[in-house]
């Protein structure tokens, strides 16, 4: 096992080499070998995590005396199939998409060493490796980012990834000093059994460790997973290649997940961190998801519909779903990953398309059809709210009948609701022929999701944590107050059926409504518009520190 | 006298003004070689001289050194000349031995730390050299991109540039982790904050040289002898930085 394990890691890093040293005699033909290399990377990576699921995990391979440590176990072999799948995707893709690019030898040659860092991330058994591979990833992608060196711009919104990752990597660090000070070990295993066997230790400031260390990971998270305030760098960085986009978007801004998971035996010590990184991941997945409403450009739509997915999944873990966050982190990896390599044809039908919307007018003036007789809207009403609900409550005793005395399954469930809803409830604008056909199909396909995604969870969960008492513990960490849960559930729903019922009422007043409320609401547009002044406001900062230094070197005259 | 021996050493190991003597000194003198020696001599001369004068460091001189540091990589924000911003680079980073010098580091991790400080600032020497003999001076933003008109130039200047600003694997990073893992929480989030102004005039150094469309004016890239050659040294300080690993072992 211990070949495969160092063949996995040394793969990428020997092709890397190869496509460099070689570009100059074979041309583009030395792409070939990163193609090749990462085809062996991926099986190396499916036969291990084969060998996983039979159970062979709990294996450490030490690369050097204090550091170098590399894990195999579940979570590793598993992100390990994950960060290679999409690594040998993004190379095929980019095997024709780049062909035409400067610098084609370089770009392989780059995205070879990003695969091997991001497996050495993920694998990473110390915290000197932990460190060495989280702050390489921010490097890496700078120069993947600004593979063309003809663009300012992608320079530009390089830098912004690079420095808010530089600022993601000094709490990993701080957190990683305050454990070293505290053990005297850089070995996760260690530091995880010594938290285990005694989890009240305080650091020298007189903090719980456990607490402190657990928020300085989650800031370091919220930097790598495009939380809001240090999310400005995501939606920015479109001027990169496209496969560069699809590799950030799919794999590497899943990395916040992947770390609080990573440090579980930390986090299952805390209790209002975790409640925390529930306001943040809900405050981002909103403000990512209304901000992506509002974008003209597909890519930069799909840049923050990334913000918002990643805020769920961070708010996953703050309910204690830690596994859940993995599969969140998977699947949102293929689904992004394909719509952004799928961007350009999009764009490219776009381009190709008259513009005319086939709305009813279109087809009753137009196409000469009869305009359709809308479903009563109490019947649609029920559907919204019953469907999703009995669905999602099947779907979860299927797997696990003691749900609801989890917290956290209630409140993703609660998600689902509105999700589900949500999506019944639009389709009642829809301009479709047949809605009854549009809303069966809609009905069987969330049933097929919402059973497939808590089953799957479940597995994932089984597979990440098997002991059940640890699972049992992640759930509990999380848990508010009883009384306080069902007031804010009471509340929500409230809220949320209160938005769809002013909505209906809009919808059929049309453009009748008060004009103080359209102004209001234009102003809100506008504010959006401006995704909320943050960027203006980093931008103020940034120029303020740099004419600061300007006039400082001027009153020293330069020495 | 305590009080003269410390401020003969601060101008070694820079301290703020004193600190400026040095890069009023490095950025007189022009040629690679000299500028290679004082980058390489200047904080030894002040470790031989802290052993010589048996100098007694009080503990606020870390609070002097870290506000030096600071100072200095605020400022290389703001400098278009690569050779002032290698003397400002040099003056923060030497600043920061003082921190493991209080701390009692060993004669030879402090050697060890300056010369891994010192080190890429070298190789950084010559390519200004290179710049200068082909563009007359060495700014940034002067010139249309060097990503696309010197590509190898261009490559071996993003290393040596992220070699300086303590990129891992280079000594300067393990310096940097052993220096914060070993300090007090608040000398260490001060060290955190040098090290992200590092990386932001580390950035701004690589996109005014490299980024930009191609020149009109055909310019040639160092050869093939001198990219191997550099390539080596970079290696060779890759090594040096994981097999000692900044004392942590």
């Amino acid at each position: 096992m211990e070949p495969l394990i160092l063949l996995l890691h040394g793969l990428p890093l020997l092709s890397a080499l190869l496509t460099h040293l070689l570009s100059p005699l074979l041309g583009q033909r030395a792409v070939r070998i990163s193609v090749s290399f990462s085809v062996l990377t991926f099986v190396a990576a499916a036969v291990l995590l084969g060998y996983a699921v039979s159970g062979a995990a709990g294996l450490q391979v030490a690369l050097g005396p204090s550091w170098g440590l590399l894990l195999f176990d579940p979570l590793s072999a598993l992100m390990a199939l994950v960060v290679s799948g999409i690594s040998l995707i993004v190379h095929l893709y980019a095997v024709r998409y780049m062909a035409e690019e400067a610098g084609y030898g370089r770009f392989f040659a780059l995205l070879d060493l990003m695969t091997a860092v991001l497996l050495l991330m993920v694998a990473a058994g110390d915290l000197i490796t932990l460190l060495v591979a989280w702050h390489l990833v921010g490097v890496l992608l700078y120069l993947l980012l600004g593979h063309d060196t003809g663009s300012h711009s992608a320079y530009r919104y390089g830098f912004w990834t690079f420095f808010t990752y530089r600022i993601g990597d000094l709490p990993l660090l701080l957190a990683a000093a305050l454990l070293y000070h505290a053990y005297g070990t850089w070995s996760l295993p260690e530091i995880f059994a010594h938290i285990s066997s005694d989890p009240d230790i305080l650091t020298p400031f007189g903090l719980p460790l456990a607490e402190t260390v657990a928020v300085l990971l989650a800031v370091a998270a919220f930097a790598r997973s495009a939380q809001f305030l240090l999310h400005t760098w995501l939606p920015y960085t479109m001027e990169g290649p496209t496969p560069v986009s699809a590799l950030m978007h799919a794999g590497i801004v899943n990395a916040g997940g992947f770390l609080i998971n990573r440090f579980a035996p930390v986090f299952v010590h805390t209790g209002d961190v975790l409640h925390w990184l529930f306001v943040v991941g809900l405050v981002t997945a909103v403000i990512g998801s209304v901000l992506m409403l509002t974008q003209n450009d597909v890519k930069k739509a799909l840049g923050y519909s990334t913000m918002g997915q990643m805020g769920f999944m961070i708010m996953e873990c703050g309910v204690g779903a830690f596994s859940l966050a993995i599969y969140h982190l998977i699947a949102h990896g293929v689904f992004k990953g394909t719509l952004f390599l799928g961007a350009g044809g999009v764009i490219r039908e776009a381009r190709g398309d008259d513009g005319v919307p086939k709305d009813p007018l279109y087809k009753f003036v137009v196409e000469r059809r009869p305009a359709r007789r809308p479903m009563p809207w109490m019947l649609m009403a029920a559907i919204t709210l019953a469907v999703p609900v009995t669905i999602l409550i099947a779907a979860h005793w299927l797997v696990a009948q003691d749900f609801f005395q989890k917290q956290g399954a209630i409140v993703l469930l609660f998600f689902g609701w509105v999700t589900g809803a949500q999506l019944l409830f639009s389709t009642y604008h829809t301009r479709t022929e047949n809605l009854g056909r549009l809303v069966a199909l809609i009905v069987a396909s969330f049933t097929v999701v919402v059973l497939g995604y808590a089953v799957i969870s479940h597995a994932f969960d089984v597979f990440l944590y098997p002991d059940p008492v640890f699972r049992a513990q992640i759930y509990a960490a999380a848990d508010i107050d009883i009384l306080w849960f069902d007031i804010l559930v009471g509340v929500m729903t409230t809220v949320i059926v209160l938005g769809w019922v002013l909505t209906y009422y809009g919808e059929r007043r049309g453009s009748r409504g008060a004009s103080r409320v359209n102004r209001l609401w234009m102003n809100f547009y506008a504010l959006i518009s401006r995704e909320f002044y943050v960027t203006d406001l980093y931008a103020w900062v940034a120029r303020s520190v740099l004419a600061g230094a300007a006039r400082l070197n001027v009153w020293l005259r330069w020495a | 006298m305590s009080e003269l021996s410390l401020l003969i050493v601060g101008l070694f190991l820079p301290l703020f003004p004193l600190s400026m003597v040095f890069n009023v000194v490095f950025s007189r003198v022009r040629a690679p070689l000299p500028r290679g020696v004082l980058l390489l001599a200047w904080p030894h001369l002040g470790l031989l001289l802290l052993g010589l004068l048996d100098v007694a460091i009080p503990d606020w001189v870390a609070v002097w050194a870290l506000a030096t540091a600071a100072l200095y990589a605020l400022r290389a924000l703001a400098v278009r000349e690569v050779g002032i911003w290698a003397g400002f680079m040099a003056t923060s980073a030497w600043a920061l031995l003082w921190v493991p010098l209080l701390a009692d580091a060993s004669d030879f991790a402090l050697r060890y730390d300056a010369l891994g400080f010192s080190a890429p600032l070298v190789l950084l020497a010559l390519l200004i050299a290179t710049l200068e003999r082909r563009f007359g001076a060495a700014f940034t933003s002067l010139y249309a991109g060097l990503g696309r008109a010197m590509p190898r130039f261009a490559g071996v200047l993003v290393a040596v540039v992220l070699a300086v600003i303590a990129t891992p694997l280079f000594p300067g990073f393990f310096t940097l982790l052993t220096t914060i893992v070993t300090a007090s929480p608040g000398v260490a989030l001060a060290l955190a904050g040098v090290w992200l102004l590092w990386s932001w005039a580390g950035a701004r150094l690589i996109q005014g040289l490299i980024v930009g469309a191609d020149g009109t004016e055909p310019v040639a890239d160092i050869g093939l002898a001198a990219t191997w050659a550099y390539a080596a040294a970079l290696v060779g300080l890759v090594l040096a930085g994981v097999s000692l690993t900044g004392g942590l072992l």
